[in-house]
């Protein structure tokens, strides 16, 4: 019996002369006899008897997940937290390593291979079976579940993933080619090795309609859809079908979190086994370990910078957006926002991917004396007053505090304007009326994907307006994000977007301030795994037994 | 009775329809698209569009309201759009969640502090009292997410007594009570001081009225007086009080659904709102204020059926 029940048994009996005896018969009901067994029952919820533990228990993982899932059906899943869970029950032709880069493995497929640039050949593995009696994963699943993403019917929000894929040729009951309009160098890692490339059976699809929300029809796996209560978790449990190396537990929990202090508390308390923490409680987390706990950092591959909208009167003149740019000490904004464990940017590809640049055109430190001299150059009339745009979130506006004492000592007041996301988001929006005009500074994040495509193309001149909010305008750069898109060759592809990055940065209307980080804190009973941006590879995660 | 409640429940629906309508031009009038926050940047401008035609956000606010109370009047809270979900469904597996939160913080709230007050003012100016006065004092001056995170760190990360999250396994009844404790305590911990001062207070002058000396005077056993007579008229602050109680926590349990990650209205309301889901908004602002104009409806009935003035003067109390 643990210590609580032993104390109010103790003080029962005391209370009760001839003591007190839990179930025995139907005693009568008095106001004494009431008390008595309400306090048992008080007893038991405190979790006074034995039997009732909560913390992790068995051979099961226990992981937060950022958010709630919305759906799990690929065209339509609207976040990388449904990714995660997709992804531990959905095979794609090809999947990323679990080596900290972004090279692929071939999962559902026995090869996969690029023909030329519009053609990939592709044979499954034989004996791949769907769950729930759908039978054998075949080439025409493939062939339903690419071509179910660009049917122009759905108006899917995540075809854009697919490029110019524009069919499936099957060829025998194992093999097939997927057919490309035009090249699309980022067909590897967005649409085959992501999400967006799930194989679904026909057969279990066209079964639910066509569609489902949270619950795959079937899955082929390593693990399959147990439960899904909403605000709360998805229950995961080992595919007995699988016949894979994966699976290593035979349940997954995955709690839908949006609040790093809960999980910090919980995987304190022992009811998870791994969870992303807050930056600012990493530090405390390393000082002070919980038991039998590791914590491991990653890049977050989130691309935090401070915008300028080039069209606003203030910062017209490209002196004054470059003199934003090295009044800026991007080292004394990592060092306070994040604590000084993520890496100053050098712009919006974080370090590991392809087209990282080793370094800045405006060194991160920057330069105050510079910064002055090319006010003076502009002729503008100091303290400028510039207003900036943040949305209210502790990590962010800290970083904005630091710019503001940065711009202070060149002369340059900000005033700072935090929004909630939902405002925050539609500043620099055209379609939400004419106040993108009056967006100045702003201070933005984006999760970009496992190809710098992602990380680049906000600001060709389509996006003017939509969320090229610098209202940044470049031919070259235009050219270069298609031609680099078209390319396969990787160091040409490479030198296309660091030139990228340089005009983005050469415009003056970017500082780009860090990629982020992301803590994840793991027991030591589990051996986690996790994509080079931090998030986790459900499948790749073993127990082990501590040493 | 009948008709004090008739003339209450037609009061309550006005106060009900006035209420909704105004947050619904409220939560309208927030700038922020929902295709923006929920899609980010793959949404196309054809899908946007397509969003705002299905949430009906393409028109004028008023047709939008009217939309909405003709859904409503068939049952139709609409659709997540994103989900593909029923709004109703969305809200009511939230909401029990919510209600056993906040009815075991009130429940346990009076449970505790009617006693206390009554203890406090038949002792009056005792220690025990005196000792009364300084806890409610200080448990109605605490905020509740300070006990929330006091009671984390102590009874579910130190000792580990308590889990630190969630609402329980479904079906396993000790299992969701046992994820309630700490919620509900550190949501009703300021209510036991304030019932217990109310109580106290409402004692005290009771116990000074003429029919308490009348009964005194015929002999009646001090128990009896406190219990039968004084504690019932002391008590009808406290349930109106209790009345509006409920639905005052309903939008305080927000706070310890997300300390404690409990799924509850509170945080889909929360995040709705974030996301800009008007729908979803919409149909927990409707259950929410619904409740609340409901639990004021059953403490003015319950006021009501205990002193039968107020049926007479027309329910004011």
């Amino acid at each position: 019996m643990q210590p609580g029940a032993s104390i109010l048994r103790q003080a029962l009996t005391k209370w009760h002369p001839v003591g007190f005896k839990i179930s025995k018969g139907s005693a009568p009901i008095n106001r004494r006899n009431f008390l008595c067994q309400s306090s048992l029952a008080t007893l038991a919820i405190a979790g006074g008897l034995p039997g009732m533990s909560w913390a992790v228990r068995g051979n099961q993982l226990h992981i937060r997940n950022y958010n709630d899932i919305v759906t799990l059906d690929p065209p339509f899943m609207v976040s990388g937290a449904e990714a995660v869970v997709a992804k531990a029950m959905l095979q794609c032709l090809v999947q990323f390593q679990r080596n900290g880069t972004w090279d692929t493995e071939p999962d559902a497929a026995e090869y996969f291979r690029q023909i030329d640039d519009t053609h990939y050949d592709f044979r499954l593995k034989p004996g791949q079976m769907f769950s729930n009696g759908f039978g054998e994963m075949t080439a025409d699943d493939v062939k339903f579940s690419y071509e179910r993403m660009i049917d122009p019917n759905r108006n899917a929000l995540n075809s854009v993933d697919m490029g110019p894929l524009s069919h499936v040729q099957v060829h025998d009951r194992y093999s097939g080619t997927l057919v490309l309009n035009a090249p699309y160098a980022a067909f590897l890692t967005i649409a085959v090795a992501g999400s967006s490339g799930a194989i679904l059976s026909r057969k279990a699809m066209e079964s639910v309609g066509g569609r489902f929300n949270i619950e795959p029809p079937s899955s082929s796996g390593p693990y399959v859809f147990r439960q899904w209560q909403a605000k709360r978790k998805t229950v995961l449990e080992r595919n007995p079908l699988w016949k894979g190396p994966d699976a290593a537990f035979d349940e997954i929990h995955i709690y839908a979190m949006t609040d790093n202090k809960a999980a910090e508390t919980a995987f304190e308390a022992g009811q998870l086994n791994c969870a992303q923490i807050s930056v600012e409680s990493t530090d405390p987390f390393r000082k002070n370990m919980p038991p039998n706990s590791h914590l491991e950092l990653y890049p977050s591959g989130r691309n935090y910078w401070l915008g300028m909208n080039q069209d606003n009167p203030s910062l017209q003149d490209i002196k004054v957006r470059q003199a934003i740019q090295w009044g800026i000490d991007v080292n004394a904004v990592v060092e306070a926002a994040w604590f000084g464990l993520a890496e100053p940017a050098t712009g919006p590809i974080p370090r590991g991917m392809l087209g990282y640049r080793e370094k800045t055109l405006v060194p991160p430190q920057g330069d105050p004396d510079k910064a002055r001299a090319l006010l003076k150059e502009a002729g503008v009339e100091l303290p400028l007053r510039l207003r900036l745009d943040v949305n209210n979130d502790s990590l962010e506006l800290t970083a904005v505090q630091v710019m503001q004492w940065s711009l202070k000592k060149v002369g340059i007041e900000v005033s700072i304007h935090a929004q909630d996301n939902g405002s925050f988001l539609n500043i620099g929006s055209e379609a939400a009326g004419d106040q993108w005009q009056d967006v100045q500074l702003f201070f933005q994040s984006f999760v970009g994907g496992g190809d710098p495509y992602y990380a680049l193309v906000w600001w060709i001149k389509e996006q003017l307006g939509v969320w090229n909010w610098e209202r940044f305008s470049s031919d070259e750069f235009d050219r270069l994000n298609h031609k680099a898109l078209a390319t396969t060759n990787e160091p040409e592809r490479e030198r296309m977007y660091w030139r990228m990055q340089d005009l983005l940065e050469e415009s003056g209307s970017f500082r780009f301030i860090t990629n982020g980080v992301m803590p994840q804190i793991t027991r030591n009973t589990i051996k986690p795994a996790f994509l080079p941006d931090g998030y986790p590879i459900l499948r790749g995660f073993r127990p082990v037994q501590p040493a | 009775m009948l008709a004090f409640i008739a003339r209450r429940g037609l009061l309550a629906l006005l106060i009900l329809f006035l209420a909704v309508s105004l947050l619904f031009a409220m939560i309208h009038m927030i700038p922020g698209d929902p295709a923006n926050v929920i899609l980010g940047p793959k949404a196309s401008p054809e899908l946007k569009a397509e969003i705002s035609q299905r949430m009906g956000l393409d028109q004028p606010l008023l047709v939008q309201l009217g939309r909405f109370y003709t859904d409503l009047a068939q049952g139709n809270l609409g659709v997540d759009v994103f989900s593909d979900r029923p709004v109703f469904d969305i809200v009511f597996e939230q909401l029990p969640y919510t209600l056993v939160l906040v009815l075991a913080a009130i429940g346990g709230a009076t449970l505790l502090g009617v006693p206390l007050g009554c203890f406090s003012a038949i002792r009056r100016n005792s220690l025990l009292d005196r000792l009364t006065a300084v806890l409610s004092v200080a448990f109605i001056a605490i905020p509740s997410f300070v006990v929330a995170l006091y009671l984390l760190l102590w009874l579910a990360v130190k000792w580990r007594w308590f889990p630190a999250m969630g609402a329980g396994e479904d079906g396993d009844f000790m299992d969701q009570a046992h994820h309630l404790v700490l919620p509900a305590i550190a949501l009703g911990l300021g209510w036991v001081g304030y019932i217990a001062r109310l109580v106290r207070a409402s004692m005290l002058e009771v116990m000074e009225e003429n029919h308490i000396r009348t009964a005194r005077a015929f002999g009646l056993s001090e128990r009896t007086i406190i219990v039968h007579y004084a504690l019932r008229i002391a008590v009808l602050p406290t349930v109106t009080i209790l009345g509006m109680g409920i639905g005052t926590m309903l939008s305080g349990a927000l706070f310890a659904e997300i300390i404690f990650s409990r799924p509850g209205i509170g945080k889909l309301l929360h995040e709705a709102v974030i996301t800009r889901n008007y729908p979803v908004v919409m149909g927990s602002v409707l259950v929410t204020t619904a409740f609340f104009v409901l639990s004021t409806l059953v403490s003015d009935i319950i006021n009501a059926l205990l002193d039968p003035r107020l049926r007479e003067d027309g329910g004011s109390s």
